[in-house]
């Protein structure tokens, strides 16, 4: 290759990348509105769940109201079949809900980060047959084989849980090992292992904390199918019948009729909340990934065009 | 011939993938404790001479693998089972139901696809404005959208314009070919257009981001360098190019459609494979549920494979 | 007049917060048929952002000012439309990596001809035809015309997106870095192909390059850039052996010899930035012989030989500057 002058710095490839700071994620929250506010749906939710008891104005075990009352004064958000107030069930249920997605994502971000990282640093045998069976299970549906499993096992909250997790696993193993496949053939990274560092050294030390934020957009989006996932679970009758969940708040209100009964406060608010979160963890999660690969290119064409500036007299004083 | 070993080695995936769900059926159902002898042979109202044929019948005298070896033959000989419910073959059952399932989700997903691609590259093409924005969010809106609840709000929506129950008539007494595909017609609106709204915001987001992708390659200047017109740079480039990642990204979503149109199913009664899985899990119908499972991955797996080759069609640069 | 007159080009490009990054400031050169021309300097100092603004190929966030005159006509008088008009009919380009510039969906065959039955140079089998002659021409069997880009290796890549340039006869070659990407051997071949084209076909050729030993073999001529202005133009033997710009001295001189040693030199410091006025001459801060009017006073474009331009005070000092014409323009 011809010489070149150089005058700018080329990207050092034997020297790590610079340590994200420990506030990479806050400067991606500062940064984009969007992340602004799938964080704050997240968190509106998280809140109103933790605080759950102290926030419904009324319990969701006893009857408050009349049968399908609508929306008035007393129950801003009507009631159910039952006479439960709507309002006090989303907030209890978006306890639930949140419980049952965090957690299974929880199951697949350990197993899928676990997998994903053991394939993409060790490679040969264990990579080749990880990446075989991640294989069959992304294209074997998973709601079919969810609901499968959860008729066989029964309805309790940690085997939903458990089922969701088990499936949704495999997405997660495939994106973290294509990075740490990646990082592995970095130069600081050979080094190491040349130096004989220990494999777990450098899994914890180099690894691990480039693969990180990745991680947590992927957990982040997770969350999504997660949530999605278990209402779904929940309106074929296999959830767990002692948990309110949004899920099951469509559920009840689909099996009782509250269709014909004209009572849509019995179903439209639950929707709502779910998708309300699942956007969040959308714009969240989306965000956290375009600041990791940002889309560097100009458009190359696009509906406007450059604009013209006219030379006003002769000279640069002109312009 | 350019790219046979692609396509054999697709198609032998495809193979290994459907054997994969046969012999997890077969684990399931079988080996776990409670469903073997109950599940099988608790044929209701089956007298013990019954119980003892199907016992002797699928083998469960005999060692798991001999069981496993059984089970595959009566799978290809077309012997799924008896379903609990209505004492018919379970296979009979699927064939109508996947041929009442495939013309309503086929059409939701068209409509999906097509109104995917043209709000995506509209947003794409139009990046930061305001009907980007607008379609992006209202895309983002539509994919969170539980689908069970969807269908239930737009049948509280036009439950009274349009048929909502069912995929036919029942008082409709003889009525001829043309009148019956009215009919069918009629009642597949509702829910193919659940399908195709919980559907296209997905789509419309993949189609979104390959066209940002590809509108900064540099074959789109040179287009443009030519003097080509924007049109056919858009066309010829810029969108023949994303159609790439775009087929791979829409047949990962098949599990989604399934998923979807289950959930449509149970909510409009519409009778194909999804109320099929739904009734089945309410009866605790095994054999049903089986089989059920069994054709619903089959069919993901084989649209698989076609998105396999219709990428190998849009992409020359496949060669093995 | 001169076939290509390029006058007094500027280009901003639209920064967040509405600030404006002057990428290309004040160039202006002409162009004779047959001409082989250099455009050299460091990564970001403007060039390539120069001859895209020739043809017009700016993005939407850049403002564009001054005239490109080609026999005489301002072909960027209104703006995309108009400059459309001429691409690849009087001017065309190559650019630096062919494995992206040529679309990987159609065959070489087709992206030829593509051109030639837009402008109405040929149509159907007669322009299938002149697409093989072409490739001929540039040194690649006709047939391949059947291949698509892929197929081809990184120096025939290259060869193809020239003929490909040439289907429609321009008159005008841009070169972008054309074989930056290639490996030396290659890499002669192609700029001896360039060389020929040019002399066989009455070819006016603008080479863009960092990499000098390219220029040379190329060019007859070559200007150097530097923070979006061209501080010295003339000819590749005076720029060479008499340099009137510390800059252009530095890196001619720091040219090594094609076959030595591999050692990547460079110029201490950083180019400006552009997003915000210069009070004086650009390279001052870097410069080995600044001395006071170098910060205060921006240093013009005069001539110190035979065709032969620069821009630098120290050629107003005694004894320091020669007489004759040959200013631009």
């Amino acid at each position: 290759m011809s010489q070149a002058i150089q005058a700018v710095e080329t990207e050092n490839l034997s020297l790590p990348p610079p340590r994200k700071k420990g506030n990479w994620f806050w400067d991606i929250i500062k940064g984009s509105t969007q992340a602004k506010i799938g964080l704050g749906v997240i968190l509106f939710f998280s809140l109103l769940g933790i605080f759950a008891p102290w926030l419904e104005p009324y319990s969701v075990h006893q009857q408050s109201g009349a049968v399908f009352c609508p929306p008035s004064g007393h129950h801003l958000l009507g009631c159910d079949d039952g006479g439960i107030d709507m309002l006090s069930l989303l907030i209890q249920g978006g306890r639930i809900s949140l419980v049952v997605g965090f957690c299974a994502t929880f199951v697949a971000m350990v197993i899928g980060g676990g997998v994903g990282i053991v394939a993409g640093y060790f490679g040969g045998g264990i990579d080749t047959v990880s990446m075989r069976v991640t294989d069959y299970f992304l294209v074997i549906p998973d709601v079919p084989l969810m609901i499968v499993l959860a008729t066989l096992f029964g309805a309790k909250l940690y085997i939903i849980i458990f089922v969701i997790g088990i499936l949704l696993w495999t997405g997660t193993a495939r994106i973290i090992r294509a990075e740490v496949k990646s990082l592995r053939e970095r130069v600081y990274v050979r080094r190491a292992t040349a130096l004989g560092s220990k494999n777990s050294r450098i899994i914890f030390r180099h690894i691990l904390p480039q693969v990180g934020p990745l991680l947590i957009a992927n957990t982040v989006l997770t969350i999504a199918i997660a949530i999605f996932d278990e209402t779904a679970l929940s309106f074929l009758g296999l959830g767990d019948p002692t948990a309110i969940t949004w899920g099951k708040i469509i559920e009840f209100a689909f099996l009782r009729t509250a269709v014909s009964a004209g009572a849509w406060w019995a179903i439209v608010p639950a929707g709502i909340c779910v998708a309300l979160v699942i956007m969040g963890c959308y714009w969240l999660g989306q965000s956290i990934e375009d600041a990791l690969n940002p889309r560097l290119k100009v458009a190359h064409l696009s509906p406007r065009t450059f604009r013209l500036r006219p030379l006003v007299g002769e000279g640069k004083d002109a312009l | 011939m350019r790219g046979a070993d692609y396509i054999i080695k697709k198609a032998a995936f495809a193979i290994a993938t459907i054997f994969v769900a046969i012999t997890l059926n077969f684990i399931l159902f079988r080996l776990l404790p409670g469903t073997a002898v109950t599940g099988l042979s608790r044929v209701p109202h089956a007298t013990p001479a019954l119980r003892h044929a199907l016992e002797v019948e699928f083998g469960l005298d005999k060692p798991m693998w001999q069981q496993y070896v059984i089970y595959l033959e009566n799978l290809f000989k077309g012997n799924w089972g008896i379903s609990f419910a209505n004492q018919q073959p379970v296979w009979d059952n699927l064939k109508t139901d996947l041929w009442n399932t495939i013309p309503m989700v086929l059409l939701g997903t068209v409509v999906a696809i097509l109104v995917g691609i043209a709000t995506g590259i509209i947003s794409a093409w139009r990046r930061g404005t305001k009907l980007d924005q607008v379609s992006t969010n209202t895309a983002i809106a539509f994919y969170a959208f539980p689908t069970q609840w969807l269908a239930l709000v737009i049948l509280i929506l036009f439950a009274s314009y349009l048929p909502s129950h069912g995929m036919e008539n029942d008082f409709l007494l003889n009525p001829t070919p043309w009148q019956h595909f009215k009919d069918v017609m009629s009642h597949m609106l509702l829910p193919s257009l659940t399908i195709a709204l919980t559907l296209y915001g997905e789509y419309t987001l993949i189609v979104r981001s390959a066209m940002l992708e590809t509108l900064g390659e540099d074959y789109v200047l040179t287009a443009r360098a030519k003097g080509l017109p924007q049109r056919t740079i858009v066309r010829r480039y810029a969108l023949r190019n994303a159609m790439l990642p775009t087929t791979t990204l829409i047949a990962l979503s098949l599990g989604y459609i399934v998923a979807g149109a289950i959930l449509v199913e149970d909510v409009f009664s519409w009778p194909g494979i999804g109320l099929a899985v739904v009734d089945s899990v309410a009866a605790r119908d095994y054999p049903m549920l089986q089989g059920a499972f069994l054709v619903l991955t089959i069919s993901v797996v084989f649209f698989n494979f076609i998105a396999d080759l219709l990428y190998f069609r849009l992409d020359p640069r496949i060669k093995e | 007049m001169s076939l290509l007159e390029v006058r007094d080009i500027h280009v901003w490009f639209d920064l967040p917060e509405g600030h404006q990054l002057h990428a290309v400031q004040g160039v202006s050169f002409d162009l004779d048929p047959g001409e082989r021309m250099g455009l050299v300097g460091e990564s970001g100092c403007g060039k390539t952002t120069t001859i895209l603004a020739v043809m017009g190929l700016l993005p939407a966030n850049a403002t564009l000012a001054g005239e490109v005159r080609l026999d005489g006509e301002n072909i960027l008088e209104g703006g995309e439309d108009t400059v459309r008009e001429h691409r690849w009919k009087d001017i065309s380009m190559i650019f630096q990596g062919a494995m992206n510039a040529l679309n990987p969906v159609k065959t070489i065959g087709q992206q030829i001809v593509e051109p030639m039955e837009l402008h109405g140079v040929a149509e159907g089998n007669a322009a299938k035809i002149a697409a093989g002659e072409l490739l001929e021409l540039v040194g690649i069997p006709a047939k391949a015309a059947e291949r698509y880009p892929h197929e081809f290796s990184g120096g025939m890549r290259q060869r193809a997106a020239i003929a490909m340039a040439l289907a429609c006869q321009p008159k005008v070659l841009l070169a972008d870095e054309p074989t930056t990407a290639l490996d030396v051997m290659v890499q002669a071949q192609i700029l001896e192909l360039l060389v020929g084209l040019a002399q066989d076909l009455g070819l006016a050729l603008i080479l863009v390059t960092h990499d000098l030993p390219v220029v040379a073999q190329v060019c007859d001529r070559a200007s150097v850039m530097y923070a979006g202005k061209i501080i010295e133009t003339g000819p590749m033997e005076e720029l060479f052996h008499n340099p009137r710009h510390p800059y252009t001295r530095l890196l001619f001189a720091a040219t090594p010899d094609l076959y030595g040693e591999e050692e990547v030199l460079s110029i201490p410091g950083a180019p400006p930035r552009l997003d915000r006025d210069i009070v004086g001459c650009p390279f001052q801060p870097r410069c080995d012989s600044a001395f006071d009017r170098c910060a205060v006073e921006l240093p013009e474009l005069k001539s110190v030989g035979i065709g032969h331009d620069a821009a630098c005070h120290l050629n107003d000092l005694v004894g320091a500057t020669t007489g004759g014409g040959g200013a631009v323009g």
